[in-house]
């Protein structure tokens, strides 16, 4: 099996970091890829579930950008959507009309949707709705998850890390998920300060196992949070439409206040939504937030196409099959060398995690050895299926995983 | 309370070198090798140390009951950290008869340190100066850790986010090393060498690439990607001690 080097894509991050900080930042950034030898930073060709890097080498792509992509790289129907609409107005100087029939088809997919609100990045609507809920309430705080993470405003970072103050965490208050008795704790403390809980619909941390919601602990914490005259946010930005077009709340059933979704909406053009109940409606015409770029309509033709496709192509549940289908096969490689791999989250995100080794380090070389042969694995996230993946491209993987398996296997022993 | 962090990260991370300095010095060896001596020094009200010279080598004990052949004594973690910067000098408390071996023999011990934490800008630095520099800036970064994460206001911050786990920082190609154990409850401990099964490991390729870190001179997400800093494991710990390393210039210069 060919071993995968990246001298060009090394020759372009030391031209990036002469320019750039950090030569490529945020969750691109090679401080996750362990080991960074084994993963390619630059890439300027992608088609179906499939990127080629600057050196060449081809991978079978399971972070699918990080969730934007959900139908494949290149679809035609959103492309000739995104052209079609690019070539007669993407920037201009007022709204297009393709905003208004997204947000009616948004409404019409989206059950808790009687409204929505568009930008860019899923940090800009999450953000938005904490100010919806500030509006709607007159209250300051905010309860979210340990570990949650809705985006890189300051006060949604990690207390204490760099740019960030004291202050930007003072209305921020962190409970455990899945964890009814803390809530019922913060409420009594804070209740009447308590303007929204937000969470994501279930627990997908990095560099952890991912935790489905107990059963009955959304209801339950709806009913609390409610009574209490709090909002409730779900943060969809990450698993929106992978897992129901109607947000990921109907596939648990449970019916939030307001949702936020990006990546998955638009298979890759950048675009977020915030979707609300009509109770919210006026509140939200109040709030003042926009964007130079929020009303680029090129993204909301794209939009409309990649909806209207996953609806028509049963797309949520064709990636859970697929997702069932790669995790199966993998813990079954897996076991016949003699490792566990645990496997949390959905299917169609699944997070793996080789219990033999709790340093992480066993996984961080698996998934590295992994990438250099064609599957792009990363080992703190959870992955991503598409529906442009096939049962060759898993075939495929199950073969690199078992490669890989066997170099770790002489290197760490078992 | 900056203070009161001040004096316990000279106390307990700087002059802690002082039990380091002749394991990897000769002349500082030289130095001590027959001295019988115990020097402690305590803050009223706060924390104490305990400098034991015995059989040529130096042992550190930190809020310790045990007393020193030399006690001395400050009034205030201000009082200390006059006395670091030469502004003020310590209340003898015991050991009167050997006052004039500390303004001697000792300060030559002490001064040997300064010289290699404070390189005079005039000197021509050796590789073994070098590593006895990186070896002691490694030290006293692990050992302000525990400080930190008692005292300073970041470092709080970030304190309940620490899981358990012990984070190995290597040079390659031999050493220094050091590491730190987190205990999941917000605190440390801080140890020299090399742990017996870390989960975290920060290596650096060289002590040339160590160094520049140290010097704030190295840009670090760069260094990773090129594969002269190392990360593997419970990546979150190093990110998380890597803020917490960064509050150190805010109280040692």
């Amino acid at each position: 099996m060919n071993i995968y080097r990246y001298e060009e894509s090394n020759k372009w991050f030391d031209r990036a970091v002469k320019v750039i900080p950090c030569g490529v930042y945020g969750h691109f950034s090679p401080a996750p890829y362990a080991p960074v030898e084994a993963y390619p930073f630059f890439s300027n060709k992608a088609d179906a579930a499939r990127f080629w890097d600057v050196d060449g080498n081809e991978f079978i792509d399971y972070m699918c950008a990080y969730g934007p992509m959900v139908l494949g790289y290149n679809h035609p129907a959103v492309e000739a959507a995104f052209q079609e609409q690019h070539s007669l107005s993407d920037a201009n100087s007022v709204a297009s009309p393709r905003m208004v029939e997204l947000a009616e088809l948004l409404c019409d997919l989206v059950p808790v949707a009687e409204w929505a609100f568009f930008a860019r990045n899923g940090a800009d609507v999450t953000n938005l709705a904490v100010m919806v809920a500030r509006a709607a309430t007159g209250r300051d705080k905010v309860i979210a998850i340990k570990g949650g993470y809705h985006g890189t405003s300051p006060w949604m970072q990690a207390p204490g890390h760099h740019g960030t103050i004291a202050d930007d965490h003072q209305h921020v208050i962190r409970i455990p998920w899945n964890d009814l008795n803390a809530l019922d704790q913060v409420l009594a403390e804070h209740g009447s300060q308590v303007a929204a809980f937000m969470a994501s619909p279930y627990h997908h941390p990095i560099f952890e196992d991912n935790v489905l919601p107990a059963e009955g602990y959304w209801q339950a914490a709806i009913d609390k949070l409610h009574k209490n005259g709090s909002v409730v946010i779900v943060d969809d930005v990450r698993a929106g439409f992978r897992l129901h077009l109607g947000g990921s709340n109907e596939h648990y059933g449970f019916k939030p206040d307001m949702i936020a979704f990006s990546k998955a909406i638009a298979n890759g053009y950048a675009l977020s939504a915030l979707v609300g109940t009509d109770a919210l409606r006026l509140d939200a015409a109040k709030v003042f937030h926009t964007g130079s770029f929020w009303y680029c309509a090129g993204s909301f033709a794209a939009a409309i196409a990649c909806l209207t496709t996953l609806k028509a192509e049963k797309g949520p549940e064709r990636m859970r099959v697929l997702g069932e289908k790669l995790t199966s096969g993998l813990r079954d490689v897996a076991a016949g060398h003699g490792y566990t791999l645990v496997v949390s989250g959905e299917p169609a995100m699944p997070y793996l995690r080789l219990a033999d080794d709790d340093t992480l380090m066993l996984q961080q070389a698996w998934c590295g050895e992994c990438t250099r042969r064609g599957a792009f694995f990363t080992s703190h996230h959870n992955w991503f299926l598409s529906t442009a993946h096939t049962d060759g491209d898993i075939e495929k993987t199950l073969q690199i995983a078992d490669d890989a398996f066997k170099v770790i296997k002489s290197e760490f022993g078992h | 309370m900056i203070d009161q962090l001040k004096a316990r990260l000279n106390l307990k991370a700087v002059l802690r070198n002082v039990e380091l300095l002749p394991e990897i010095d000769d002349l500082s060896r030289e130095l001590i090798k027959d001295w019988e001596i115990s020097i402690r020094l305590s803050i009223w009200r706060d924390t104490n140390i305990l400098l034991n010279f015995h059989n040529g080598r130096c042992t550190f004990l930190a809020d310790t009951i045990e007393k020193g052949t030399v006690s001395l004594f400050f009034c205030s973690a201000a009082h200390l950290n006059n006395m670091m910067e030469n502004n003020a000098s310590p209340l003898p408390l015991s050991g009167f008869t050997r006052l004039g071996f500390l303004k001697t023999e000792f300060s030559k011990l002490t001064s040997r340190l300064e010289y290699f934490l404070k390189p005079p800008s005039d000197v021509v630095q050796d590789d073994r100066h070098k590593m006895i520099n990186l070896s002691l800036a490694l030290s006293t970064a692990v050992f302000a850790i525990p400080e930190l994460l008692q005292l300073d206001p970041v470092s709080r911050r970030i304190a309940p986010q620490l899981s358990a786990g012990t984070l190995q920082l290597s040079v390659l190609p031999e050493g220094p090393y050091a590491y730190v154990i987190y205990d999941g409850k917000g605190g440390a401990k801080a140890f020299t060498g090399k742990a017996a099964r870390p989960e975290a490991l920060l290596t650096f390729r060289n002590p040339e690439i160590a160094q520049l870190l140290v010097d704030g001179t190295l840009d670090s997400f760069g260094a990773v990607a090129k594969g002269d800093i190392q990360l593997r494991g419970k990546i979150p710990l190093i990110d998380h001690t890597n803020v917490i390393l960064d509050q150190i210039p805010k109280y040692l210069q």
